[in-house]
């Protein structure tokens, strides 16, 4: 696919700002605790961004309605963040004082299906506005709402948040939870406020060298330029690379993620060797007394994964599965524990700057259905702050192409970008290239 | 501890009883003076018996000219009489705008906004010690160009939202009252600040298609007592115009007049002023007579504005930056009180009962020509009305009139709990105070409203209402979802 050479006038434009009240005021003096897994990511952001096609029903006036009625139900999005003055975890709490959540009103200059085809990376994270903590917290909303209406009457929500309150899964729910308030339907998946679920056990084991490592390494000085492409791989191209590597019990993920790292890897450096990659997966489903899809907070767990990158492709995807199912509940605890123990002190980063893979397919994303039984056309997560040697996030491709559809969005630095989109062994399973860099 | 003694107590009950008999005796004179007259004539008539009547009807010796003219002369008096008593105006009914909770401001959205939009943190300050003090609760409403980061007061919008809140309000009322908007005969519509070309009431015409011949009347600029200045224009006109109805509209257009700068004594408005309106429909028919709820008794208008204090005391001008705003004096109460006086020394001998009357009028005998000294009566307004609705203007407002006509936690709950509930509606806002008490089931027939607004120029203004009907609850309108929650403490200083 070509790309012009020259860089070009976005055609997104922000003109209005304004805030969303709950509908429901909220009982003075709640507020919503952090757990130790919250205060972890409090680095990052989260940026979700939807695409709807016209609908009657999908305008921005009764989606700005439909909001203000899902937030009675999160009286923790409309809070603001207040120092822990008591022993809880953690320097920072949820003072839920009722402010209501950011909105912005963007238009784009174009089609949906215009820009799907031919937006870059930038114009894409300009559907999802975001604005880092200035000097007042709060003062800051930890959520922003963008709406962007196109020239069609189709519409993109972009739902930005702080990592801090919200991981994508958590994010992914609020949507669904919004758009069935929309359609006045049933809740399938209500929030679920549990700071204690990450509470350490009786007997703690306080121990994770994975993230002990991480917290020394020092961070950048010059933290490269970093830019984004999204490859969206349809159910034969995935299936295609399944039967490429031979082995059946291997998942969409393990191919997908195996693949690229070895990609990205062979072009970082000539020879290839043990290599390293970071795995941050949902565990809510993982812990023996499993937390409800609605648990709202924080719920990744971060480890390693060595591999010897010169044996191969069917080799890294192998050994990607064999970490990936052998998860163990007491590792998760522990890594837990560790990151309790430290609450207090300052975050570091956790996506990077070591490459870091988000294995977030297992995760429904295209259930959020503003009009009965249109559901999103595309939907793209990304992740902010994630500098260093690359990020790579692979969710759940559109419904309409089959169960094991895939999208995979790619964020290195910006040369890195440059080749990994023309790479031929990615490209070799036709996967459609959206919002490449502007290069 | 002591024993207290007890005559203080029984004293002050003694005076209690006397009192009592005291107005007893003074507001039925009348009646206890004809009983007995009737009495005596009654007994003297069934002793004299039927013949002795008969012949003293034959000795006057009247002739058929004689009846004939003196019962011409009777029905003429009765006649003129009748015709010469101002019309009766009743009023149907009443609906209120009842804003959507989406378009809610909460305290910390507002200051939120507020210290993003104010380049001055001591203006962002002074905001928040007043809306601290406010007397606001959780759920008042803005319109949805205030709630943009900065607002977006274009004309657009305040059209906006002028449709939004009167549409709304007179569609309220066509639902409960049956009108067809062909027979509306008079349209009075007051909002102070936004006054476009065509009028709000053209607005009105063009959107419910109106008679072409229809009376129709815009006010503007005419602060928040405009409301009862819309009541009183109102049957005025239907004093001349025989079996009418008319709508009044009382409304205030927030949009356009967001201050923008730093003045103090200009700030409050943003504060205070909340999205609200209210349809009223007035008639002059007998056969509204049985279906209406109230029937107006009395209007009493009192203009200070001769007075320089008094006219400058809610004054709109351009602050120093070009900013425009409305400027509050910090005489405002004084004033008001004085203006209040001046209401009330017209509206007393209208309203009082006989026994108010006298002590009042003796005790301003006594200190103009025995004691100078001595205190001067305040008549007790109580005796006169069951409800009262003061003008939700503020909080300082309902505690000054509170103390000034000594008026129980009670009487000023309809007014405290609708700035709480609904803020500073500005002419509306009389109408909200009504609808609570209406919803709480306090409204029985025969009950006497008083209703006072206070609004710039400076104006007090009156009006008295008599109820006709015992108003069931539950009540539809604004209150409908929220009115078990109330009354509410409100706290004296909200800690933002």
């Amino acid at each position: 696919m070509t790309v012009s050479v020259e860089t070009r006038r976005s055609r997104v434009t922000v003109y209005a700002k304004s805030t969303a009240p709950s509908l429901t005021p909220v009982k003075p003096g709640k507020t919503h605790e952090f757990t130790a897994l919250d205060h972890s990511m409090s680095r990052h952001s989260v940026h979700l961004v939807c695409y709807y096609r016209q609908a009657p029903t999908v305008t921005m006036t009764a989606l700005k309605e439909s909001l203000c009625d899902v937030l009675s139900y999160y009286p923790a999005m409309t809070g603001r963040l207040v120092k822990n003055e008591g022993d809880g975890c953690g320097e920072w709490m949820v003072k839920c004082n009722d402010a209501g959540v950011r909105m912005v009103d963007a238009r784009a200059d174009t089609t949906l299906d215009e820009f799907l085809a031919t937006a870059t990376d930038e114009e894409e994270r300009q559907l999802a506005y975001w604005e880092d903590v200035g000097s007042d917290p709060y003062l800051w909303s930890p959520y922003c709402i963008q709406f962007t209406d196109f020239k069609d009457g189709s519409m993109a929500v972009g739902i930005s948040c702080t990592h801090f309150h919200a991981d994508p899964t958590c994010v992914a729910v609020f949507s669904r939870a919004w758009s069935e308030t929309h359609r006045r339907a049933l809740v399938t998946c209500p929030p679920f406020f549990h700071p204690w679920a990450f509470y350490p056990r009786k007997n703690p084991v306080p121990s994770s060298p994975h993230l002990s490592e991480k917290s020394t390494i020092p961070p950048p000085l010059h933290p490269p330029a970093m830019s984004s492409v999204t490859f969206a791989f349809s159910a034969s191209s995935v299936r295609q690379c399944l039967a490429d590597l031979q082995l059946s019990n291997l998942s969409p993920f393990d191919a997908l993620a195996s693949l690229l790292w070895l990609r990205i890897s062979s072009y970082k450096r000539a020879s290839l060797g043990t290599a390293q990659l970071t795995l941050a997966v949902d565990c809510r489903r993982r812990m023996s007394a499993p937390l409800p899809l609605g648990f709202y907070g924080n719920a990744l767990h971060f480890f390693g994964v060595k591999a010897d990158l010169s044996s191969g492709w069917i080799h890294i995807a192998s050994e990607l599965n064999r970490h990936v199912s052998g998860i163990k509940e007491d590792d998760v605890w522990s890594s837990v524990e560790w990151l309790h123990e430290r609450s207090k002190e300052k975050a570091f980063q956790m996506y990077g700057p070591e490459l870091t893979c988000l294995a977030w397919d297992n995760v429904p994303v295209y259930n959020a259905e503003f009009s009965p039984g249109a559901i999103p056309v595309h939907v793209g997560c990304r992740i902010g702050n994630a500098q260093g040697e690359g990020l790579v996030v692979i969710m759940a491709g559109a419904p309409g192409e089959g169960e094991e559809a895939r999208t995979v969005i790619v964020t290195l630095p910006t040369d890195l970008t440059a080749q990994i989109y023309r790479d031929e062994a990615i490209l070799k399973y036709r996967p459609k290239i959206m919002f490449s860099p502007n290069i | 501890m002591p024993a207290q003694p007890l005559p203080d107590f029984s004293t002050s009950v003694r005076l209690k009883y006397v009192k009592l008999g005291y107005q007893y005796l003074v507001n039925h004179f009348l009646t206890l003076l004809l009983i007995p007259m009737i009495a005596t004539c009654v007994l003297e008539l069934v002793r004299r018996g039927p013949e002795e009547l008969i012949s003293v009807y034959n000795s006057l010796d009247l002739d058929v000219i004689h009846i004939l003219c003196s019962s011409f002369v009777i029905i003429f008096v009765l006649t003129v009489y009748y015709m010469s008593r101002p019309r009766p105006v009743y009023l149907v009914d009443y609906a209120c705008f009842k804003p959507a909770p989406s378009c809610r401001v909460p305290f910390a959205t507002f200051m939120e906004h507020t210290s993003m939009i104010c380049e001055d943190p001591k203006s962002v300050q002074f905001q928040t010690r007043i809306l601290e003090r406010s007397g606001l609760g959780e759920e008042t409403c803005l319109p949805p160009a205030n709630h943009y980061i900065p607002p977006n007061p274009t004309m657009e919008a305040a059209r906006a939202e002028a449709q939004l809140v009167i549409f709304s309000a007179i569609d309220d009322l066509i639902k409960k009252t049956g009108l067809q908007p062909k027979h509306i005969d008079i349209l009075v519509v007051n909002c102070s600040l936004f006054s476009p070309t065509p009028s709000l009431s053209a607005m009105i015409v063009n959107k419910y298609k109106l008679r072409s011949n229809i009376k129709s009347f815009n006010l503007s600029g005419m602060g928040c007592s405009a409301g009862l200045l819309s009541i009183d224009l109102a049957r005025d006109l239907l004093q001349v115009l025989p079996g009418s109805n008319a709508l009044v509209i009382s409304t205030e257009i927030i949009t356009p007049n967001f201050y923008k700068g730093n003045r103090r004594d200009m700030l409050l408005p943003n504060c205070l002023f909340r999205m609200g309106a209210a349809a009223i429909l007035l008639s002059n028919r007998r056969r509204d007579a049985t279906r209406a709820k109230y029937r107006l008794l009395h209007v009493v208008r009192t203009h200070k504005g001769a007075d320089d204090r008094a006219y400058r005391c809610v004054y709109q001008e351009e602050d120093s930056d070009g900013h425009c705003g409305i400027s509050l004096s910090k005489d405002l109460m004084a004033i008001a009180g004085d203006a209040l006086k001046s209401n009330i020394t017209t509206i007393g001998p209208l309203v009082l009962p006989m026994s108010e009357q006298l002590l009042f009028f003796f005790t301003l005998v006594g200190r103009k020509l025995i004691n100078p000294t001595l205190r001067p009566y305040i008549p007790d307004f109580k005796q006169a009305f069951e409800h009262f609705c003061i003008h939700a203007g503020g909080r300082a407002v309902i505690d000054e009139l509170q103390k000034s006509l000594q008026l129980s936690a009670e009487h000023v709950e309809a007014s405290r709990m609708t700035l709480h509930r609904f803020g500073n509606t500005s002419s509306s806002s009389l109408w909200y105070e009504l609808n609570y008490i209406e919803s709480k089931g306090r409204m029985k027939r025969g009950d006497r409203v008083w209703q006072i607004g206070f609004g710039s120029g400076f104006k007090c203004n009156s009006a008295v209402w008599k109820c006709l009907r015992t108003v069931k609850t539950p009540v539809d309108g604004p209150w409908a979802e929220c009115i078990h929650r109330y009354p509410v403490d409100i706290p004296e200083i909200v800690k933002l």
